[in-house]
């Protein structure tokens, strides 16, 4: 009966071993190949990674979060194949989990290309959900909200010297108002 | 002289004077300054005795331009940290804390191991300007200090107009990029905009050390923050630390920015866009 | 007590076939019941990986940093899973008890000290490496950041100090060195080390963050160990105590150094067929409410009546410091119970064929077993061992049950010889017996052995030797 139980146990363990891997493939496959193609490019995913960190920074950088379980880094970009022929295209990668919670990562594909990584979903210190959309992005000159002199009562620029600074709009503005 | 700047009938009034090695402007609108007897501009004035008593105090002790000041003594090896005044380790304090949240890219030392606060004086100043201020009764008025701006209220008093900051083209100091609305319609509450502080990497700064590669990723950062210390600092380590250094910002503060790049790009937030 | 008594037999259970063996359905079904608690022992460390992987944790393995992280969370799975297997041994969960018996089932828990506390500091050696290789910082730095930054974290260490502790205590070199009081006093703060290891667990790192499935099965494999351990180990026995209301009714003097208790209870029907098994006693007398005794019955249950009302009886020997104040109990004492538990039972039984092996004080639970077991007249024997008659306690209500249902019986007193090593006296291990001599047809009978311990692995070897297999061999290790 012995030998019963040993052949059973490891079946059984196989079996669910087995099961495990495949699903863990499977979830590689699909939305956190995202992730890991971000890792290969550029260093964003880094900050998506140390962005992920709860509001008591410091101990946090980029790359431990995508070595830590969850967030696939290794897996083939394979998700990203499939995109080469269209232009610019967006794709939400799936919930990743990471040492600091949920990450969920948009790429922009363009010609086979992931030109653009934004993270769509971090977590906070309570592990909910902030939409981060407050990060600074690429504007047109013409698309930022203009001024005129006019339309201004004072002017922020980089810190002037006092001699630079008569030559400088601020000072017109107050000697307006002097 | 004739007041040119007027909004919505109001007129505003400025006065300067020189501190910290650049040039403090405040600017009230005419009625937000309690008038006194000896003068109908008597108020402003002291209003701007008392400011520039705040800035010439602290500069005093921490400019390194001085031969005499607590941080030149301090430099010098005179002094030491634990015999330090409260107020310059308190400051120390602070900036050994911005360090840590900005992970390097602010940092009070220089790269010869001097203690140089000016990074975070100025700001403070200006807060303190902002306090004797308000302690005064004038509620509406804007305070700018080489090019960090801080304001309360509204250039029309009573009205809910804000104060709008122009920021400088780099390429182009007579030419604006930008516009931000500061301190928004109605409310003094923390968490609106009232600050607005701007550093650069070509300008006279000093406390700005990149480290990497030659030459700044962005050459000029604004920040509108809800205070002016976090502004400014938050401005200076963008400037040092760069992109990285802006996203983990704007993850973490509650803030806006405009930066330029050394090719001319700009990169904002979403309330710069037009 | 008289032999004509009105305890109930334990029914032959379904499946018997006359004269074949009667027992053969109960022994193969309760085999079936040990495999499986195997399987699924192993299914649960691989379930507490397969956690993991199905998270796509191995892809954690690309970067060396990664590695050592991944290897780190894996042990630590390991690790609480091994913890929780632990507590559900030491729940006294009846599928277990009746399956394998307390007693092995303790003895296992004891083999997985070890292994989990290994796990469960490689888990945090192996991420404090792992964790600090990724950020640029030596592993004590790394720890230190953990302990500091992360929340929770400094409840895992405190967990991870309590485990330890709770291991060192249990070393056998420490615990000789120690009372009882002191380990079991160290031991409940497994309890704490749990709970402190918890939240850190479902807080930190992704696996485990809400919304995955397998959160779920972490929580609901929590909370059903906590569960059991509270169902089995508190309520349980609240409820028998309640039920059956025991009250100490007479102490009586068996032979120097021997008393039987005779406890008035109720339900007591309830009880029937538990010979040789045994219960948890405490005393609710001062000084003794806070000592559990685990002594078996000296004889069935003896029931007046239809509800259940009658008399139950322990037989204990005055050797140790907490048996020493049972012979001064007074009658109307309230007494708590804990059980029935073991396999030292009926329910072990594989065989139609019993050989009963007693020394000492271990007669009295042959004397229960031997009153309640079911056997044709010649189909048990009965050895009594002692150094003299008057140790054979019991003796001659074991001679009357022996006369009354047929079993054959051997008193073997005297001294064993000094020079070899036997469960015998000497003048039998001169003779040349061995088991197999009292009953020849032991190799296809099931064994009840019960004596201190060296000279009961004295009789088990010969019972080996003899051809008994592992499976009809029952020895209940009284020494935990």
């Amino acid at each position: 009966m012995r030998t019963r139980a040993a052949v059973s146990a490891a079946l059984a363990s196989a079996g669910i071993l087995i099961a495990g891997w495949q699903s863990g493939i499977h979830v590689a496959d699909t939305g956190s190949a995202v992730a890991s193609a971000a890792t290969d490019t550029t260093g964003t995913t880094g900050s998506t990674g140390s962005g992920g960190t709860s509001g008591s920074t410091g101990s946090s950088s980029s790359s431990g979060t995508s070595g830590s379980s969850g967030s696939s880094s290794s897996s083939s970009a394979g998700g990203a194949t499939g995109a080469s022929a269209k232009a610019a295209a967006t794709y939400d990668g799936a919930v990743v989990q990471t040492r600091f919670g949920s990450v969920q990562v948009q790429i922009t594909v363009q010609a086979g290309k992931i030109t653009d990584v934004t993270a769509l979903q971090l977590t906070d210190a309570e592990r909910k959900s902030v939409q981060i959309s407050n990060r600074a992005a690429p504007l047109l000159r013409d698309e930022v909200l203009s001024a005129q002199s006019a339309d201004v009562q004072t002017i922020s620029g980089a810190t002037v010297t006092s001699d630079a600074y008569l030559n400088s709009l601020q000072a017109a503005l107050d000697a307006a108002n002097l | 002289m004739q007041p040119t700047s007027e909004l919505g009938g109001s007129i505003l009034k400025a006065r300067t004077f020189g501190s910290m090695g650049t040039v403090v402007s405040l600017t009230i609108p005419a009625g937000a300054v309690p008038e006194t007897a000896a003068s109908a501009d008597g108020g402003l004035d002291d209003a701007a005795a008392a400011v520039e008593r705040v800035f010439a105090r602290l500069d005093e002790i921490f400019s390194l331009y001085r031969p005499d000041s607590e941080a030149s003594r301090l430099a010098r090896g005179e002094l030491s940290l634990r015999e330090a005044s409260a107020g310059m380790r308190d400051r120390y304090a602070d900036a050994l804390s911005w360090r840590l949240t900005t992970e390097g890219a602010f940092s009070p030392e220089r790269p010869d191991g001097v203690l140089d606060l000016s990074g975070i004086i100025k700001g403070y100043a200006i807060a303190q300007s902002g306090e004797a201020l308000r302690s005064r009764g004038i509620t509406d008025w804007c305070l700018n200090a080489g090019g960090d701006v801080l304001v309360m209220g509204s250039p029309v008093p009573g009205c809910a107009a804000s104060w709008t900051a122009g920021v400088v083209d780099p390429q182009d100091r007579s030419a604006l990029l930008s516009a931000f609305a500061l301190c928004g319609p109605g409310n003094r509450e923390a968490g609106t905009r009232r600050a607005l502080a701007t550093s650069g990497s070509a300008e006279r700064g000093d406390h700005i050390w990149t480290a990497g590669t030659g030459g700044a990723e962005l050459i000029q950062v604004s920040v509108a923050a809800a205070d002016i210390v976090t502004a400014d600092v938050l401005a200076t380590a963008i400037v040092a630390g760069g992109a990285a250094m802006m996203d983990r910002a704007t993850d973490h503060w509650d803030i806006d920015v405009l930066a330029v790049r050394r090719d001319g790009q700009l990169l904002a937030t979403p309330a710069f866009r037009a | 007590m008289n032999a004509q008594l009105l305890s109930t037999r334990p029914e032959v259970r379904r499946g018997s076939r006359g004269a074949a063996n009667p027992f053969e359905g109960q022994h193969r079904r309760r085999l079936l019941r040990a495999d499986l608690l195997t399987v699924l022992f192993w299914a649960s460390l691989a379930g507490a990986v397969a956690l993991w992987l199905a998270d796509g944790g191995a892809a954690g393995f690309s970067t060396l940093a990664g590695a050592f992280t991944a290897l780190g969370i894996v042990a630590g799975l390991a690790g609480m899973d091994l913890v929780l297997l632990m507590l559900l041994l030491a729940a006294r969960i009846p599928l277990i008890d009746r399956t394998v018996g307390h007693d092995r089932a303790l003895e296992f828990h004891r083999k997985l000290g070890k292994p989990a506390l290994y796990l469960l500091l490689a888990h945090g050696i192996l991420i404090a490496i792992g964790y600090g290789m990724a950020e640029g910082l030596d592993p004590v730095s790394e720890s230190v950041a953990l302990w500091v930054l992360v929340p929770d974290m400094w409840l895992a260490y405190i967990s991870m100090l309590l485990f330890i502790a709770v291991v060192v205590a249990s070393l056998v070199a420490v615990r000789r060195r120690f009372p009882y009081e002191f380990w079991y006093a160290v031991h409940l703060l497994t309890y704490a080390a749990v709970l402190t290891a918890l939240p850190h667990q479902f807080s930190v790192g992704g696996l485990f963050a809400e919304g995955t499935w397998q959160r779920w099965y972490w929580l609901a494999l929590c909370i059903a160990t906590g569960a059991a351990l509270l169902y089995y180990r508190v309520v349980q026995p609240l409820a028998a105590t309640f039920r059956h209301q025991l009250t100490v009714k007479r102490v009586v003097q068996v032979s120097p150094g021997v008393v039987s208790i005779e406890m008035s209870g109720l339900r007591l029907d309830l009880l029937a067929g538990s010979g040789g098994r045994f219960f948890i006693w405490r005393f609710l007398a001062p000084g003794l409410w806070w000592q559990p005794h685990p002594f078996s019955l000296s004889a069935e249950p003896l029931q007046f009546d239809a509800a259940g009302q009658g008399v139950l009886r322990i037989t204990v020997r005055n050797l140790g410091r907490g048996s020493a104040q049972l012979a001064s109990l007074k009658p109307g004492t309230k007494v708590a119970v804990e059980g029935p538990y073991g396999l030292f039972s009926t329910a072990a039984r594989s065989r139609k064929h019993v050989v009963m092996v007693g020394a000492g004080i271990g007669i009295t639970p042959i004397r229960a077993l031997l009153e309640s077991t079911p056997f044709q007249p010649g189909n048990a024997t009965v050895i009594l061992r002692g150094h003299s008659e008057s140790e054979l306690y019991l003796g001659a209500e074991i001679l009357e049950l022996c006369r009354q249902r047929g079993a054959t019986l051997f008193h073997l007193t005297g001294s064993r010889p000094a020079d070899v090593r036997t469960w015998l006296p000497e003048n039998s291990a001169r003779a040349g017996h061995r088991l197999a001599s009292f009953d020849p047809k032991i190799a296809e009978a099931d064994v009840y052995v019960c004596g201190p311990a060296a000279w009961a692995q004295n009789v088990l070897e010969d019972a080996r030797d003899a051809g008994v297999r592992e499976e009809q061999l029952h020895y209940e290790r009284f020494d935990w």
